[in-house]
């Protein structure tokens, strides 16, 4: 398993897509950095704070990256048919799948990372720094309260990862799995609700209990939460849910498809 | 070299597509040391064979041997294999070597230099960074086979290798292939629709059609049945056979069903055979000279008219 994560990390590394795709996203940070500060660094008093607290509001860019970092990885397998190497060589699709999925994670971790260091450091050196004490709490509690944030929406993007990994192995074909991982992971949860309203008794009441477990809707749940030790351990639980859902389902269908 | 150890084989395999059966039972053997030469015409079977045999795909029937081993027990025997199937592919935007490096780091193969040489035996090593997506037919064609060589393996699959090779590159092909097989002891599977270059490499045939394996037959046996030889059609072929054992003092001769006799002597001289024949009142209804190559043998076993 490690020779094929390594494998994969050479691939992502030496692939322009890998660079540009982080190139755009941190041109649009840098976009979103430099227009908050034009806007608002004379008119609020904790500048810096201010504006590091909008990271959570931005926890859907975390299931937008998986795609692309799920893309990266995957490489076009199915249209560049270089499965078919893999699997001639032996390996096991067990491990053709997690291999790629482990690295897609990795990536996208990379990816989080560098992106939090580089609005942070890009908001250090636009954003006034506050000095008073009051506003300097302040800061800290924003950065506390984007660590929780993170924390819980870490399960719930490596989750949402696996349900990408899945669409990616089932589905031939990028733009249809990014379509099938769109369906599961913002809208299924609208039709499901809608479900629930609409059948009565036992069933809807088990639906409607149900939504807020899907991971966009834990994560905009985390707002409201902040330093709540059992909904970040549930997060956790619901990530561990959906990769362990996902990979099932993927891992199944992959070990039944043929390879063209 | 060549032994009776079959290095893969196939007892009553069947593959279903929908209701049309690609593999319909097919029976077959390569044992260890053949170039065995996958003979038929498109739609034939054989690439869905080879997908098989490199778990491409599972048979919806019948069972598959390789080195022995059978069921889930193939794969981990996967490794000793290097396969090119159908188009070779790759990563568009990788080069070369970059790509080969990929599979190297994947199947844990030592060594970097493993690459170099790979790259330098196939005569891509100057394609520096030239992306596998601007690769001619013929270089893609080199790279594909460079990855099923780059882990040294015992059996070699490799479905219309030659196509988009240019004339050397066939040539240097060939010398790959005959070298692999001499000094590597590596047991090749190879399907080609040029027959004549698959005549000059082949140690053992197996023809295909409709999913099935009609003949398998080894390049000797298949030499001297396409040798030239007078067909004679007499109307007692035993008489006819004691009189060339006589009169001719030869006996390279084959009596055929249907008082037919295929005599491979006086070639360069027919009308001494005639002359033999009628002299000894044995009537001669017809005589033509035969010989067949690869490419006449196969339309003469699949019933003709179609090419492969």
């Amino acid at each position: 398993m490690l020779n094929y994560i390594r494998a994969e990390i050479y691939k992502v590394l030496h692939r322009p897509y890998t660079y540009i795709a982080l190139g755009v996203m941190l041109a649009l940070e840098a976009l979103y950095a430099s227009m908050f500060a034009f806007h608002n660094a004379h008119s609020m008093a904790t500048p810096f704070g201010g504006a590091i607290i909008t990271i959570v509001e931005m926890g859907v860019i975390g299931f937008c990256t998986c795609l692309l970092t799920g893309d990266i990885v995957f490489a076009g397998q199915y249209k560049n048919s270089t499965l078919k190497n893999e699997v001639s060589f032996g390996l096991s699709r067990a491990r053709i799948y997690l291999g790629k999925f482990i690295a897609q994670t990795l990536l996208s971790i990379v990816y989080l990372v560098v992106m939090m260091a580089f609005f942070l450091g890009l908001c250090a050196v636009c954003l006034p720094m506050e000095s008073e004490s009051a506003a300097f709490y302040a800061t800290s509690k924003a950065l506390t309260i984007v660590g929780y944030f993170l924390s819980v929406g870490l399960p719930l993007w490596i989750g949402a990862q696996a349900a990408l990994c899945m669409c990616l192995f089932l589905v031939n074909g990028e733009m249809a799995s990014s379509f099938l991982y769109v369906g599961i992971v913002f809208v299924l949860e609208t039709f499901i609700d809608l479900a629930g309203l609409l059948i009565q008794g036992p069933v809807g009441n088990a639906l409607l209990k149900a939504v807020p477990y899907f991971p966009v809707q834990m994560l905009n749940g985390a707002k409201s939460v902040v330093g709540d030790v059992s909904y970040l351990g549930r997060a956790w639980l619901v990530g561990a849910f959906w990769v362990i859902v996902c990979t099932a389902v993927g891992l199944y269908g992959f070990n039944r498809k043929e390879i063209k | 070299m060549n032994d009776n150890t079959a290095v893969m084989a196939a007892y009553g395999l069947k593959k279903a597509y929908g209701g049309c059966m690609a593999l319909d039972g097919v029976n077959m053997q390569v044992r260890r040391g053949d170039i065995y030469g996958l003979v038929g015409r498109n739609g034939a079977g054989k690439t869905t064979l080879m997908r098989l045999a490199t778990g491409q795909s599972d048979p919806t029937g019948g069972e598959m041997e390789l080195f022995g081993a059978a069921g889930r027990e193939m794969r981990p025997k996967r490794s000793r294999t290097g396969a090119m199937i159908e188009i070779p592919s790759f990563s568009p935007f990788l080069t070369a070597r970059e790509n080969l490096e990929y599979y190297r780091l994947q199947r844990g193969i030592p060594g970097r230099h493993v690459v170099d040489e790979v790259l330098e035996q196939v005569d891509l090593a100057g394609t520096g960074k030239k992306k596998f997506k601007s690769f001619s037919l013929g270089m893609k064609q080199r790279l594909g086979l460079a990855l099923a060589l780059m882990n040294h393996p015992d059996f070699l699959i490799l479905d219309e290798p030659i196509n988009g090779l240019d004339p050397e590159g066939v040539a240097e092909f060939r010398q790959i292939l005959r070298s692999l097989n001499r000094e590597m002891e590596t047991t090749i599977l190879i399907s080609s629709h040029i027959l004549s270059e698959l005549s000059n490499v082949a140690t053992r045939y197996g023809f295909m059609e409709q999913g099935k394996i009609l003949e398998e037959i080894s390049a000797e046996a298949l030499h001297d049945k396409c040798r030239t030889c007078l067909r004679l059609e007499v109307d007692d072929a035993s008489r006819a056979a004691a009189v060339l054992q006589t009169e001719l003092g030869t006996d390279r001769f084959e009596v055929l069903p249907g008082n037919v006799v295929q005599l491979y002597d006086c070639l360069d001289d027919p009308k001494r055979a005639s002359y033999a024949l009628a002299q000894n009142g044995v009537a001669l209804l017809a005589m033509e000279q035969k010989g067949a190559d690869l490419e006449a043998y196969f339309l003469d076993l699949i019933g003709g008219g179609h090419h492969a």
